[in-house]
Order: structure tokens, then C-alpha cells, then sequence
């Protein structure tokens, strides 16, 4: 059994006087595909903005390929993560967001190219050819030198897929990539994430409301409610079998609004 | 009384040296004015307390305060405290100052503008926060922001003439030097308005192109 990739251990964290997480804790393995489902508000997100160090936490620990996400030994002790620390540890996370966030006053190619360039220090050739390879691979290539304005919610997001990969992260992050896109479209953002499963070895966390897509990309499922698991298991347990009543609401509710399963 | 076309001709000359120092003082002003700005802003967001609370206090101080009050403090005051400036030098400052904390607003509402996505995929691609400011979110919040900034320089411009209560021989002062010497003022003062207004409507006009320019924002 190899180290984990991700290990929480009793992670807490409120937002004034909301608890979102509740003494969380799962481990996730190299190269494992894990989706995180559950109603909203149930903490999932805040998982993986928690990894990319867009929250901090109050309690707990996260160890990300072996070290300390948001603390670094000291003499001896766990002390809080500098700017430094974080630094390192984000260079080890990528992240593709719901709204994409694109970077609109540069085109295509200068979003994927511009982290290597500036974390990175690569040169701009091996920057760009390295770029137009990742947006070759999404599917992008032909608009590398268009403007994030003039893509479609589809386009934007592979775009943003490519981006998140510039960096050769260890591990990547989904949230809810497909909720902002157009339903008939959002197979083209899928595939390119099944591709990039078939192809890397990278350990990947999904937040989706996808349940079918799911299902076929996860090797497992953790359902969340209330900032924590209740129920975990691979995809045909979780989808099919159900034990708990909680999770078989949630998928009753996920059916019944048109989702297929 | 009445207007005399030859007493026009001998005075230009002077009041186009005045028209030159108004001129250059609106343009060192709304340099500094666009710097100490962008500072107060920088310095208001910062997450430092014992930064961003003084100079949100000094701002707040400064805009609540008439700038000719602080044109007498900068010129008569400082001096008693060792500090002697020239007149335009001290002018530039006041100016600078001044119109500094009301621009510091623009850059304020422009860098909210920008939506907290962009600060979230700038920590995504791991930029630092010189690299987050300088290549993601002052690039999307500095052309929607010009229109403003432009609309302060011109007040500015047209404040200028408070330089004058300080000796800074800009337009004014030329004008009421010309005016108390000869016991006429008809000439030198209109030719003063004449002169902004001939200064500012073709500002205005730039202005606005400026601002059909950059009403359209970049879509996310």
C-alpha cells in the first residue's frame, strides 16, 4: 500500500458561526479518482478550496504528497505555514473552477503559458510549445490566439483545463466544472477529463453533480452531509446500494430533478 | 467701462506665462495624484493594521479638509517646522495630496471589480502577490478606471487658481498682478476664463471619447 497523496486528519472549519467541517477525515491515494457528492452546503467544495489554500482551516491537518499542507515542522513542532511553505505546496495543485475564471485581458495561449513563466521560470519557447501541447490536448489549439470573451462556457472550461495543467500538478481539482455549461455540451468537458484520467497517473478530487459521469470516472465516492461522511464506497455502492437513508434521499432527489444516474 | 483690444495684446504675453505654470502644475499634480492614490489604495487594503488604518485616517483627514487650507499649511506651516518648499513645489503637493485621496476611491472601486475568481486563479497558478497585482488584477481594474481619473485631473485643473493664494504665479496670479497694477480687471479676468474654458472643452471631449473607449469590459 503506497503513502497516501492526501491525508486529512480531523479538519475543522466554520465560517463565523456555520460549521462546514466537522472533524473530517479520509485519505486519498496516488492516482486515485475520488468524487465528492452531496447537497449543497455539505462541505465538499470547501474540501478543495481548503487544498488550494483558498481557505484556511481551525483544526486538524492535511498532508499533501507527504508534508504538511497548512503547517511546517520547526524545531520539532508543527508551526503555522508561511507564505513559502504555501508556495511550495501549491505547485503541487492544480485547480478548475465553476466560473473557469479565465484571465480575460490575455489570449488563450498566454493563460496556459503565463504560471510556468512566472513560478516556474521556464522560457517562453518551451512555455508556449508546452502550452500549445495542453491545448492540443483539450481541443483548444485552433483558438489558442483568441480572447477568453470569444469562447463558448465549454471552450473557457478547457481551456481553464489546460491552465490547471501547465503547472504538472500532482493533483487536480474539479469544482462542479460542468454546473455553469450548457447540458448539450457538456460532454466535450468530460471527455477531456476522461482523457486526462486514461492518460496520467494524476490523483484527481471531483465536486459534481454529475452523478452518471461519476459513477464511470470515480474509482470512489465519498457522499457529505453536514461537513461530514456519511457514507463512502466505490461508485456501484454508493449509486446502486445505497445503505444509508440520507444518501438514498440525496440520489432520490438527483434522479427526481432529471439527473441520470 | 470698456473692453480695450490693446490692453488684450499687451497682456497675453504675461497671462500666457501663467497659462504655462497652470498647466504644468495640473500635470505634476495629477502624476502625483495618480501615484499616492494607487498608495492609499494599496496601502487602505492591506491586511497589516498598523498600516491600513493610519492611512485610512490620513485620507479621510485630507478629503475632509479644504485644499486651500492645506496649500497655507504645506507653504506658511512647514517652514516653521524646517521644511521650506517653493511655491510650485509646494503647490504640486497640495494638489498631488488631495485630489491623491479622491483618486485613491476610483482605484478602490476599480480593484473591486475585479471578481474574487480572478484572485482565486491567480493563487491556482501559484502567483505570487506582486505577480497577482501586477499581471491579473491592475491590468483588468486600471482601463475601466481612467474615465474618473480623468474627471478628477480636470477638476484639478480647474482648481488650480487656489495655487495662486500661495504666490505660485500660475494663471491667476499673473491675471490679478496684471489687473492691480493698471486698476483694470475686465480684460485679465475674462481672459483667465477664457482661457480654462478654451483648456477644457477640448478636455471634456477627450474625456468622453475616453470614456466610450472603455465602457465595454472584458468578459470573464
Amino acid at each position: 500500500m503506497p503513502s497516501p497523496m492526501i491525508e486529512i486528519d480531523k479538519v475543522c472549519k466554520s465560517f463565523g458561526e456555520f460549521q462546514v467541517l466537522r472533524d473530517l477525515t479520509f485519505t486519498v491515494a496516488p492516482g486515485e479518482k475520488l468524487a465528492l457528492i452531496g447537497p449543497s452546503g455539505s462541505g465538499k467544495t470547501t474540501i478543495l478550496r481548503i487544498l488550494m489554500t483558498l481557505e484556511t482551516i481551525n483544526a486538524g491537518h492535511i498532508k499533501v504528497d507527504g508534508d504538511h499542507l497548512w503547517h511546517k515542522p520547526a524545531n520539532g513542532n508543527l508551526v503555522p505555514a508561511d507564505e513559502a511553505h504555501l508556495h511550495l505546496m501549491r505547485a503541487k495543485i492544480g485547480m478548475v473552477f465553476q466560473l473557469f475564471n479565465l484571465f480575460p485581458h490575455m489570449t488563450v495561449l498566454r493563460n496556459v503559458m503565463l504560471a510556468p513563466m512566472l513560478t516556474k521560470r521556464t522560457g517562453r519557447k518551451d512555455a508556449q510549445s508546452r502550452a500549445m501541447d495542453l491545448l492540443d490536448m483539450v481541443g483548444m489549439a485552433d483558438k489558442a490566439t483568441s480572447m477568453p470573451a470569444q469562447l463558448s462556457g465549454c471552450q473557457k472550461q478547457r481551456v481553464a483545463i489546460a491552465r490547471a495543467l501547465a503547472l504538472s500538478p500532482k493533483i487536480m481539482l474539479f469544482d462542479e466544472v460542468t454546473s455553469a455549461l450548457d447540458p448539450e455540451l457538456v460532454e466535450e468537458v468530460l471527455n477531456v477529463m476522461r482523457k486526462l484520467a486514461a492518460e496520467t497517473d494524476m490523483t484527481m478530487l471531483l465536486v459534481t453533480h454529475e452523478m452518471g459521469f461519476a459513477h464511470d470516472f470515480a474509482d470512489r465516492v465519498l457522499f457529505f452531509d453536514g461537513g461530514k461522511i456519511v457514507e463512502e464506497g466505490k461508485p456501484d455502492e454508493i449509486f446502486r446500494h445505497p445503505k444509508q437513508e440520507r444518501t438514498q434521499a440525496f440520489l432520490r432527489k438527483i434522479i427526481a430533478a432529471g439527473h441520470r444516474v | 467701462m470698456e473692453w480695450d483690444w490693446n490692453f488684450v495684446w499687451q497682456i497675453l504675453p504675461t497671462l500666457v506665462e501663467g497659462v504655462k505654470i497652470t498647466i504644468l502644475a495640473t500635470l505634476l499634480g495629477s502624476v502625483l495624484a495618480a501615484v499616492v492614490g494607487m498608495g492609499i489604495a494599496l496601502a487602505r487594503r492591506s491586511p497589516n493594521k498598523f498600516l491600513s488604518r493610519p492611512v485610512g485616517f490620513l485620507a479621510e483627514f485630507i478629503r475632509g479638509t479644504p485644499l486651500l487650507v492645506q496649500l497655507y499649511f504645506i507653504f506658511f506651516v512647514l517652514p516653521d517646522a524646517g521644511i521650506t518648499l517653493a511655491p510650485l513645489v509646494a503647490g504640486v503637493i497640495g494638489l498631488g495630496l488631495h485630489y491623491g485621496t479622491y483618486t485613491a476611491e476610483v482605484y478602490r472601486a476599480g480593484i473591486d471589480n475585479v471578481p474574487r475568481g480572478q484572485w482565486e486563479a491567480a493563487k491556482a497558478c501559484n502567483l505570487s502577490a506582486p505577480q497577482t497585482w501586477t499581471r491579473i488584477i491592475l491590468p483588468q481594474a486600471l482601463p475601466p478606471m481612467i474615465p474618473a481619473l480623468a474627471n478628477y485631473f480636470i477638476a484639478m485643473f480647474k482648481e488650480t487658481p487656489l495655487l495662486s493664494a500661495i504666490t505660485v504665479l500660475e494663471l491667476m496670479n499673473q491675471a490679478k498682478s496684471v489687473a492691480n497694477s493698471s486698476y483694470r480687471y475686465i480684460e485679465p479676468i475674462t481672459l483667465v476664463g477664457v482661457f480654462f474654458l478654451v483648456i477644457s472643452i477640448p478636455s471634456v471631449i477627450f474625456l468622453r471619447q475616453l470614456e466610450r473607449r472603455y465602457s465595454g469590459r472584458p468578459g470573464r
